[in-house]
């Protein structure tokens, strides 16, 4: 199709409009460019880590046969009360809660002619949102294995981390009056534990590895390698989460659309970039001591000069000035 | 034409009244309900909170739209001390105990709602901080904005009130009043960019929330629309206490001081709606306002209320005082419906996921209403809050001294500068 002279100018227009803009933002807050990596690095706690030794998951879901024994698995390595909420008999939670570290859904299409079973639990995000949330550091992520863990100590039950994350992973116990913050944590803890076990029990047990647990890295590979050697197999033929929220630890594969299977389209922007320009105007605290000492300035000068009135009018009434 | 001249105490009323009473009444239940939560948890029989709505009533309520009510200290006070408009010092008064009212009841509730609040102790670490938390920003600014320069803007009626009821305590009343009019630049200075930090921050609390808030207020200019909101609905809260007091108590109103209200208001609401039409028309989203079915008709419902307020306000039918008084009301709940907005009702957290607080949680929310309205009452009956005249202060005097003998409201020596 003839390329014409509206829809060329139409196209540069498109082109440089966002260039020309994001040009004059840059210029005009210098510090703009930096602030998400200097944010990061402000704070070695809630540094990055290195994507290259990161630990993580990849969910093939064609490869899923919705067994849940990853559900059994998981209870056991994290002794977590089996939630049999449902019935009194079957492990059947409705959704991630805190028995429920690790779920099996299925997803039919409204005719019943398509289904697929997905796997939800922490995709343990490069930049997580809940941990930028988090007060007082209750979520950090482990500095050689970036997976994101829950620490009780530094938890106040605020609940921040529900609002902040995309996937509705972190759990709050509702129950009792001690609750924890409930989510994955690649079986960090078990594997602590007992050093026999190298990998999560979701993992150990998949009878079809349509889970299996490595370095981010490799799993990307092997997951490009699959959608390389199944052309027209993968939805989009795109492995989600090797940009979606900036990144996460957790891959997962689909036949079917993302969104059926519990994943958003969140962009490819992690979370905690949506305050970026918060974090601006908090920069080395400038602009509010700045605005303190200008206030403190007015307010001197017209108190001074309204204490004068109170002055005069007590004189003038007799009676008490007040402040 | 009534000039209002000095803060005087509504006098000749019981501070026992049945209304007294129905709030004590509905206090009592809501702190045994308190308690009922601290052991039991917060599930389902307390609260209606799950969660894909883990904020319910008492944070995204009686925190997020309440302390923007209560906002009058820190909106009225920065035009009175800041920009030196000398009409609005009589009523600051009446703006702070508001606010202080509504922080303190606030900050409670927070204290109830979190699930362990024993761990909040870090706050006063620095070096525990995570700097890059907006709930942090909040916890530590809100925190120290009510037990720093609120409380002590607060003290000066209680000062007075010791120095008349109390002599024998007087000397040492009038030295911290000394005291704090040396130091009172500091604290106001303090007492507005505190609010200004932490009001815009609960906005920032949603921006996290990502595209589960609705397009139509998600924005990364939330914060500033937020603190923006928070600053007129300061000023409806102030107009309405002030319209109440003549309601109920037949204090006489200043036509100057409330145009001036009124006129603040109507401007402040203007700009803010004129800011967010332009938010929304840059980032592209302006069909979203027809469009968007329930959301559009929520944001309609918003921007109606507020805006069609403040036309009705700048108008000369705003002068009657009953229009004036349902002006600022419905402003004052379109303000409040739109900081519910993100947090609740333009929150689509998950499919088939749904939140109505439990009958236990509107209670308890409602109980901590009741504190700051009780609060208000015995405060505005005991201490010179409401503003009057000189001559009020004199029909005050004569009948106090009457019914407490001994006690003398006139003819003081001037205080020493």
């Amino acid at each position: 199709m003839a390329l014409t002279r509206r829809e060329a100018l139409k196209n540069l227009a498109k082109g440089t409009l966002p260039v020309l803009a994001a040009g004059c933002v840059s210029a005009a807050l210098p510090q703009f460019a930096h602030a998400e990596e200097e944010r990061l690095e402000a704070n070695p706690k809630y540094r990055k880590t290195d994507p290259a030794n990161a630990l993580g998951l990849l969910y093939d879901a064609t490869r899923c046969v919705g067994c849940k024994s990853c559900m059994v698995a998981c209870s056991q390595y994290n002794e977590l009360k089996p939630d049999t909420r449902q019935d009194g008999i079957h492990q059947a939670p409705p959704a991630l809660n805190y028995y429920t570290k690790n779920i099996i859904k299925l997803w039919r299409s409204e005719d019943g002619s398509d289904h697929s079973y997905f796997k939800q639990q922490c995709m343990h995000c490069i930049d997580p949102g809940c941990m930028n949330a988090c007060m007082f550091g209750g979520l950090r992520k482990d500095e050689e294995t970036g997976v994101v863990w829950w620490y009780g100590a530094k938890c106040v039950g605020c609940r921040y981390c529900e609002i902040a994350c995309p996937f509705h992973v972190p759990a709050f116990q509702w129950d009792g009056f001690n609750p924890k913050i409930v989510k994955c944590e690649l079986c960090r803890t078990p594997m602590q534990k007992d050093p026999t076990k190298k990998q999560p029990g979701c993992t150990k047990v998949c009878p079809t590895n349509a889970v299996i647990y490595g370095k981010r890295p490799d799993l990307l590979k092997e997951a490009k390698k699959r959608i390389a050697e199944n052309p027209g197999k993968y939805y989009q033929s795109k492995v989600y989460g090797e940009h979606d929220a900036g990144g996460t630890q957790v891959l997962y594969l689909s036949r079917v659309p993302f969104d059926k299977i519990g994943l958003p389209d969140v962009g490819e922007d992690s979370i905690p970039s949506g305050l970026k320009y918060s974090h601006i105007a908090y920069k080395w605290l400038a602009l509010p001591i700045a605005l303190y000492v200008g206030m403190v300035a007015f307010a001197g000068k017209n108190f001074s000069e309204h204490s004068h009135h109170l002055v005069e009018d007590q004189k003038e009434t007799g009676l008490r000035a007040q402040l | 034409m009534t000039r209002w001249q000095r803060s005087v105490p509504v006098y000749g009323v019981p501070v026992f009244t049945r209304g007294f009473w129905g709030l004590a009444a509905l206090i009592a239940i809501g702190l045994v309900l308190t308690a009922y939560r601290e052991v039991v948890g917060l599930g389902v029989t307390v609260s209606g909170m799950s969660d894909p709505f883990a904020w319910g009533l008492w944070k995204t309520f009686n925190v997020m739209v309440l302390t923007g009510l209560g906002s009058g200290g820190f909106a009225v006070g920065i035009a009175a001390w800041i920009f030196n408009n000398k009409k609005l010092h009589s009523v600051m008064r009446v703006a702070l105990l508001t606010s202080a009212l509504a922080y303190w009841t606030g900050l409670i509730m927070l204290g109830v709602d979190v699930g362990r609040p024993w761990n909040f102790y870090w706050v006063i670490m620095p070096w525990q901080w995570n700097v890059n938390s907006p709930l942090l920003e909040i916890a530590v600014c809100m925190s120290l904005y009510a037990s720093v320069p609120l409380l002590l803007e607060n003290l000066p009626p209680l000062f007075e009130y010791v120095i008349y009821e109390f002599p024998k305590w007087r000397g040492l009343a009038e030295t911290c009043e000394k005291l704090m009019k040396k130091v009172y630049p500091f604290i106001i200075g303090l007492a507005y960019v505190l609010p200004m930090m932490h009001q815009s921050s609960l906005g920032a609390l949603m921006v996290l929330g990502g595209s589960r808030v609705n397009t139509l207020w998600q924005t990364p200019c939330l914060p500033l629309i937020y603190v923006w909101a928070a600053a007129f609905l300061g000023y409806n809260c102030v107009t309405l206490c002030l319209l109440l007091a003549k309601l109920a108590w037949k204090r006489d109103l200043d036509p100057v001081v409330m145009a001036e209200l009124n006129k603040i208001t109507v401007y402040l609401i203007y700009a803010w709606t004129a800011f967010r039409f332009a938010d929304i028309l840059l980032r592209g989203k302006i069909l979203h306002i027809f469009t968007d079915g329930y959301f559009s008709i929520l944001f309609w419902v918003e921007t109606v209320l507020i805006l069609g307020s403040a036309y009705v306000l700048s108008t000369e039918k705003g002068k009657k005082l009953s229009t004036m008084f349902n002006a600022h009301l419905l402003c004052a709940v379109g303000g409040m419906i739109y900081r519910f907005s993100p947090t609740t009702l333009a929150f689509s957290a998950k499919a088939n996921s749904f939140y109505f607080p439990a009958m236990a949680e509107i209670i308890v929310c409602l109980a901590f209403v009741g504190v700051a309205g009780l609060g208000y009452l015995v405060a505005v009956k005991k201490l010179a809050i409401l503003p009057g005249t000189n001559a009020d202060w004199m029909k005050m005097a004569q009948y106090e001294e009457k019914v407490k003998p001994g006690i003398q409201l006139t003819g003081y020596a001037p205080v020493e500068h």
